[in-house]
């Protein structure tokens, strides 16, 4: 149906893709997978007519059931590929906030692809509204009405994107794009997504492109995978097979890189201990913990978190609103052992970092009693590029948890010589570089960014370190590298961590104890393989489901 | 589009801003700096058969009402001009920097404060305040360096509070904190480098509205006294003989325009520069 032959675009003389060719049939669902710059979204918005001017379009031409849509040194018309658009296909982006537009309502908004593309199929206004309420309907919303009449900020992120894939499908294109759909969504409402665009594949006959960074979603929804780097397909071939023998070098990279739990054999053995358990221990939720705390170590915990609430106040918009004391973590117990990861899991805005601010001493506004028997827990977060200052060079930044110790106890414990020798001796141990000392953060990547955060961290030694979605941000092979690195230090330093995620495979792979929130409360906490095979909570029930 | 963006290529663009703001402010001050060690001629000499000469080679910008070189005035008046401004942006950026600092990263009461202040002192039109103030404190160049101070400061410390604000919640910004960095170690070590391109860029337009504020003041007579002159005091001396002898506005109209043209260009180039 769809035909891109020898692709080449390239900018300012740079091969963003480089000769790519590939087939959809309809009814199929291609995955493009591949790290950040290997093209998959050039590809996409040069098919979809939308190549940003800088990029040239050196060779192929791509071919739309029997059209000629665009073809190198042809200059593309803009009508025929506007005719394209909307009616032939359509795209959905990843960020529903900043591709709705926030002035005009959903159902205005919506009606628009009908006004331009199918003004004759319908004379009057009632007949469209009627058609986008269906629409609306059939993207799983409720209460369509009012969704109807409402604006981009007073839906959720999930019903936004809703809305964005009722804009997407309305007039039954044969090819939906979808750039990074779920990327921005919480798991759960990430499920639900997927599910959705599976449905309408299957309703409507439609093929799909669905670009992703995620190998585990691209796995769920995909019946063919091409395998993306630095503007070529490395591979292409059905999803399960590149799962299960990848032929390139590259590919078995990137899946060896994928987190998750390898369920074969890992499940096995867990099943093992925990009937083990079964037989020793009346089961009990008391003494389970218990038996987390013997199997592991018998420490006295590093961080003990006694019934801590956590509230913010909340200012109501009126010019009179009264503010409003808001709890949004409720009696939060727990604690960290010496060497320990414990994972925390939960969906955005379940109040993870709220929790660890609290504990970090950053929000002063809380109840219950924090205990700690290290000195400064440090914190790695999550975007890399706004966690090191931008006018600091590396070994600065490396430095001034020494400076900055030094000024507090009054002291000269360390000379400027030896500030140096440590940066450099931490440059190493977090896997970069002697010469990174005088580099600049912009002229790092994100993954080596986010090494010098875990080393300015790490550098006057805590024994505790709290990790907010320290991976989130980042490629898979970089991921997996930055969590070897995380992994490696603990061994070495003895370090704890509180591990912040909502990657429930990440948590699996770094965790030894696992503690589940929502909504600002703690549902449960367990050893990782108990909690995995047996959970309690139907929350943590769903929340495993995907994995 | 983050695909392109990833920072490693940016576009190497001549800065064509730059460049020329930089030479035409690079040759005021030149020649502002010469002017304040040697002129070609006396600049309060007088010669009564010198009066309204139209340029010539020996006075290139002709001559003044009572037979001064406009020139060698121009010179001198520039060097005056550009002292007192630079004074003024210095007044107004330290204490907008040090006001804008602390309201922005505390907030709170002390930010409610001061920021009434600044509203309530941003209210009125900066000439009008150094009006205002020059005519409590009394005419002389301390004066209107100290009154043009006060009225650039409220804006400084509009541009940097917002910038501390937007900063203080940034992640490297929590981290210091988590570090133990002291206060005011984070505000002035961690925070300010990373304003100074949105702040050199007000530094710059500050630096040409005072030129314009001083000649303004001066040509309202209550600047700079006789015989020194300032860009704006020879205004005002010059408009009575616009039609006898329109050179002797000139010069020191068209200084004007080349300095803050200069510094305008110049600012818009820096502002380019750290995108």
């Amino acid at each position: 149906m769809i035909s891109i032959k020898n692709l080449t675009i390239s900018f300012s003389g740079k091969k963003a893709v480089d000769g790519i060719s590939l087939q959809l049939e309809p009814g199929e669902i291609l995955g493009l997978v591949g790290e950040s710059g290997s093209g998959k979204s050039v590809t996409a918005l040069t098919l979809m007519g939308l190549l940003a001017s800088e990029g040239v379009m050196e060779t192929g031409e791509i071919d739309f059931n029997g059209q000629i849509l665009l073809k190198a040194g042809v200059k593309p018309d803009q009508k025929l590929l506007r005719s394209y658009r909307g009616d032939h296909m359509s795209m959905i982006f990843q960020e529903p906030m900043t591709s709705l537009n926030p002035t005009m309502k959903i159902g205005p908004q919506i009606d628009e692809q009908l006004l331009l593309h199918a003004k004759n199929d319908f004379k009057d206004a009632a007949e469209r509204k009627k058609r986008v309420l269906e629409t609306l309907e059939g993207v799983g919303l409720r209460d369509v009405e009012k969704v109807y009449d409402s604006y981009p900020h007073q839906l959720s992120g999930g019903m936004r994107q809703r809305a964005m894939i009722a804009m997407a499908v309305i007039l039954h294109p044969d090819l939906i794009i979808a750039d990074e759909p779920t990327t921005a969504l919480d798991v759960t409402i990430q499920n639900q997504i997927v599910k959705l665009l599976k449905d309408i594949r299957d309703r409507e006959n439609n093929s799909m492109i669905f670009i992703t960074h995620d190998l585990n979603l691209a796995r769920r929804i995909c019946t063919r995978l091409a395998v993306m780097k630095d503007g070529k397909i490395v591979e292409m071939g059905p999803t399960e097979d590149i799962f299960t023998k990848p032929q390139t070098d590259y590919a078995k990279k990137l899946i060896a890189a994928v987190p998750g739990r390898k369920k074969s054999v890992a499940v096995d053995s867990a099943e093992n201990e925990s009937d083990k358990n079964v037989e020793n221990k009346s089961e009990s939720k008391a003494d389970k913990k218990i038996v987390g705390e013997a199997g592991g170590t018998k420490k006295s915990p590093i961080l003990t978190v006694n019934d801590l609430s956590v509230f913010y106040n909340e200012r109501s918009n009126k010019i009179f609103g009264k503010t409003v004391h808001k709890c949004v973590v409720e009696h939060a117990s727990f604690e960290i052992y010496p060497g320990e990861t414990l994972g925390l899991v939960g969906e955005s805005g379940c109040g993870k970092s709220s929790l660890c601010k609290a504990i970090l001493g950053i929000n002063k506004d809380i109840t219950g009693s924090v205990k700690s028997a290290t000195v400064r827990p440090q914190m790695v977060f999550q975007d890399p590029y706004s966690s090191l200052n931008p006018s600091k060079s590396i070994g600065w930044l490396l430095e001034e948890p020494l400076r900055a110790e030094d000024m507090i106890e009054k002291s000269i414990k360390y000379t400027k010589e030896m500030r140096r020798e440590m940066a450099i001796d931490m440059l190493r141990r977090v896997g970069l570089d002697e010469y990174y000392y005088d580099r600049m953060p912009h002229q790092l990547s994100g993954g080596q960014r986010q090494r010098v955060s875990i080393g300015q961290a790490l550098i006057t030694k805590p024994s505790l370190i709290f990790a907010d979605e320290p991976v989130s941000a980042l490629d898979v092979t970089i991921q997996d590298q930055v969590l070897e690195l995380l992994e490696s230090l603990q061994e070495e330093y003895g370090l704890a961590y509180l591990f912040i995620s909502h990657d429930i495979n990440v948590i699996y792979r770094v965790s030894d104890r696992i503690m589940v929130m929502k909504k600002g409360q703690i549902l449960e906490i367990g050893d990782k393989d108990q909690l995995f095979d047996n959970p309690q909570h139907p929350y943590t029930k769903e929340l495993l489901a995907e994995s | 589009m983050k695909v392109f963006n990833n920072g490693k290529a940016p576009d190497r663009k001549l800065n064509i801003y730059l460049i020329v703001g930089a030479v035409m402010t690079g040759l005021v001050l030149i020649w502002a700096v010469v002017g304040i060690f040697w002129t070609p001629y006396s600049t309060t000499q007088m010669s009564a058969s010198l009066r309204f000469h139209a340029p010539t080679w020996s006075h290139p910008f002709g001559t003044d009402n009572f037979g001064r070189d406009i020139f060698s005035r121009v010179m001198k008046a520039v060097g005056t001009s550009a002292i007192i401004s630079i004074l003024v942006v210095a007044i107004s950026a330290v204490l907008g920097i040090l006001l804008g600092a602390i309201t922005g990263y505390f907030g709170g009461i002390v930010d409610a404060v001061v920021m009434r202040v600044v509203d309530a002192v941003n209210g009125f039109p900066s000439i009008l305040l150094a009006l205002v103030i020059i005519s409590l404190l009394g005419k002389g160049r301390q004066n209107v360096v100290l009154a043009l101070g006060m009225a650039f400061t409220p804006s400084f410390v509009r541009i940097v509070r917002g910038e501390f604000i937007r900063l203080r919640d940034a992640d490297y910004i929590v981290r210091a904190r988590l570090m133990g960095v002291n206060k005011p170690r984070i505000l002035f070590v961690h925070i300010l480098p990373n304003i100074f391109s949105t702040f050199w860029v007000s530094v710059m337009i500050g630096f040409n509205n005072a030129i314009l504020a001083e000649s303004g003041l001066s040509y309202l007579g209550i600047g700079v006294q006789a015989p020194d002159a300032t860009l704006g005091s020879m205004l005002s001396d010059a408009q009575g003989y616009l039609a006898k002898s329109p050179w002797f506005a000139l010069a020191p109209g068209l200084t004007i325009v080349w300095t803050v043209l200069g510094a305008a260009m110049l600012s818009e180039g820096i502002g380019k520069l750290k995108k």
